[in-house]
């Protein structure tokens, strides 16, 4: 097995249940060295509950966790200290500057660099002349920006990234996606949950579809659009005659409109 | 496998950096939790013949403690929780209990300059001094009486997770406090009131900070309520601690 199929994430038998709701069910799926692997699936479906229990935000009810060889469970600093993760509602002290969120999350990733290194940091994401102003001041892209650059400061082996490209306009959602494949391109994984079927398609070379807290598919966008063009189900949700991810997803999810 | 976790000492110092960071811009509040004591304290002058400068000093350092503890530490905290500023450190390789401890030796620093403002007050428009060993065993309680209000608001911000009914609380308390304690130690609301007000929050660490001013007046009332402090810090953190959630979602 070479590097590139090596895993760095492996969930198995993974179960997260909020009281008696049970948000994630015998989850299994595994990411490898180098990917970008998409979860996908309605509102509700597990995908942040799978994200958070992968974070350490939650604790599985069952199931491992096993990130670059760790057991997120038994040596979560180390799991974490592997991980980069954009949340889906980034915030960050309100009161700080943007030079200075980056100066504490370098901090507590153990790295000293100098006030000109996180310049030309900020200046790799062309925002060095934002430096001196307060995260909530920067646009949603701008924002979008800065998560991602904190999220990847450690050159992290795997990087979380819930709902990355929500609420950007097209430029900076291209754009995110470049940076996106550049992160890949040093050699890390990225784990994306998206509910842009576009995104998915184009960027992901992987995508696991959970929906009620399971997984119902695990493959490569076009393996899944191949498997599946000829059932009747994705041939009447298909809008253009050209069967599409998205027509994939809404067959096997459900045409029902989700909270 | 050559994954590195971040010295503890390090994670502590960028936090502290950074907590500091965000309290020095919130300087306007500081000031007005500074102020407030200073302000009682001088509009107090008439008393300080009748009752004494200990009598004084202590119920505006008290006044003090209570509004950095229960309203600057309880607020911010309820609002970093609520726009999720926890859940983004804890996915760092961060001990969790780095974070409070960033954020309650800020409240240390605090607590050291609202007594070192009202000495100085004191001083100033009161002509209170007090020993050298006064001076350093009062900083000594009010840490300890600081303890109990941080704790308190640790029990409120784990109670509560709605962050305006944090703060709505937390009001409600300082200005029950403020107005049971103060009045309530004048006898001007009855005797029963009076002794509740003694052995209460306020009332217990407003009686240690007298006692440590004057070292030699300690009597037992004083290590009896020195006890009870700590009895209420210890058990207002516990329930603050196990009922405390780090994000207010699910």
């Amino acid at each position: 097995m070479n590097d590139r199929q090596e895993n760095i994430l492996t969930v198995n038998g993974l179960s997260v249940s909020y009281g008696k709701f049970q948000a994630v069910q015998n989850v299994s799926f595994s990411v490898l060295k180098g990917e970008i692997f998409g979860l996908l699936g309605p509102n509700g479906a597990g995908k942040t509950s799978t994200l958070s229990a992968l974070e350490g935000l939650l604790k599985p009810q069952s199931g491992s966790i096993v990130i670059d060889g760790y057991d997120a469970g038994e040596k979560p600093l180390y799991a974490r200290a592997s991980l980069g993760v954009q949340l889906q509602s980034t915030s960050f002290q309100p009161e700080l500057f943007v030079i200075e969120v980056l100066e504490l999350y370098a901090g507590i990733y153990g790295l000293t660099l100098t006030r000109n290194q996180i310049l030309a940091i900020l200046g790799e994401i062309s925002l060095e002349d934002q430096a001196f102003k307060k995260f909530g001041q920067l646009s949603g892209g701008q924002q979008q920006r800065v998560s991602l650059v904190i999220a990847t400061i450690h050159n992290p082996k795997l990087v979380l990234l819930d709902e990355p490209t929500t609420g950007l306009d097209p430029q900076s959602r291209r754009q995110l996606w470049e940076r996106i494949e550049a992160i890949r391109e040093k050699g890390h994984a990225v784990l994306l949950t998206t509910h842009s079927m576009e995104e998915a398609e184009s960027v992901c070379d992987r995508i696991a579809i959970i929906d009620h807290g399971r997984v119902i598919a695990v493959d490569t966008p076009q393996a899944l659009i191949d498997k599946h063009r000829a059932d009747p189900e994705v041939i009447s949700v298909s809008r253009r005659g050209k069967i599409t991810l998205e027509d994939v997803f809404i067959a096997l999810t459900g045409k029902t409109v989700r909270a | 496998m050559d994954t590195v976790i971040p010295k503890t000492s390090t994670v502590l110092a960028a936090l502290l950096r950074a907590d500091f960071t965000t309290q020095w811009r919130n300087r306007r509040s500081v000031i007005l939790t500074l102020v407030v004591p200073v302000i009682i304290l001088i509009s107090w002058k008439g008393l300080v013949a009748i009752k004494g400068g200990a009598f004084a000093l202590s119920n505006s350092i008290t006044i003090g403690l209570i509004a950095t503890g229960l309203m600057g530490y309880t607020n911010a905290i309820a609002r970093d929780r609520d726009k999720g500023i926890f859940q983004r450190l804890r996915v760092a390789p961060v001990p969790t209990w780095t974070i409070m401890a960033s954020r309650i030796c800020v409240q240390l620093v605090m607590i050291i300059l609202v007594t070192t403002a009202v000495f100085i007050a004191g001083n100033e428009y009161d002509k209170i001094t007090l020993t050298p060993s006064g001076y350093a065993f009062t900083y000594f309680t009010a840490i300890i009486g600081g303890l109990v209000y941080l704790s308190l608001g640790q029990m409120v911000a784990g109670l509560i997770t709605n962050p305006e009914t944090v703060n709505s609380t937390t009001r409600l308390v300082y200005f029950i406090f403020i107005m049971v304690g103060m009045f309530g130690e004048l006898g001007i609301l009855g005797v029963q009131i009076h002794d509740l007000e003694h052995w209460s929050p306020y009332g217990t660490v407003k009686t240690i900070l007298a006692g440590s001013m004057e070292p030699a007046k300690w009597t037992n009332d004083t290590s009896i309520a020195l006890l009870l402090t700590v009895l209420y810090a210890g058990v207002f953190a516990t329930i603050g601690i196990q009922r405390f959630k780090w994000n207010t979602n699910k």
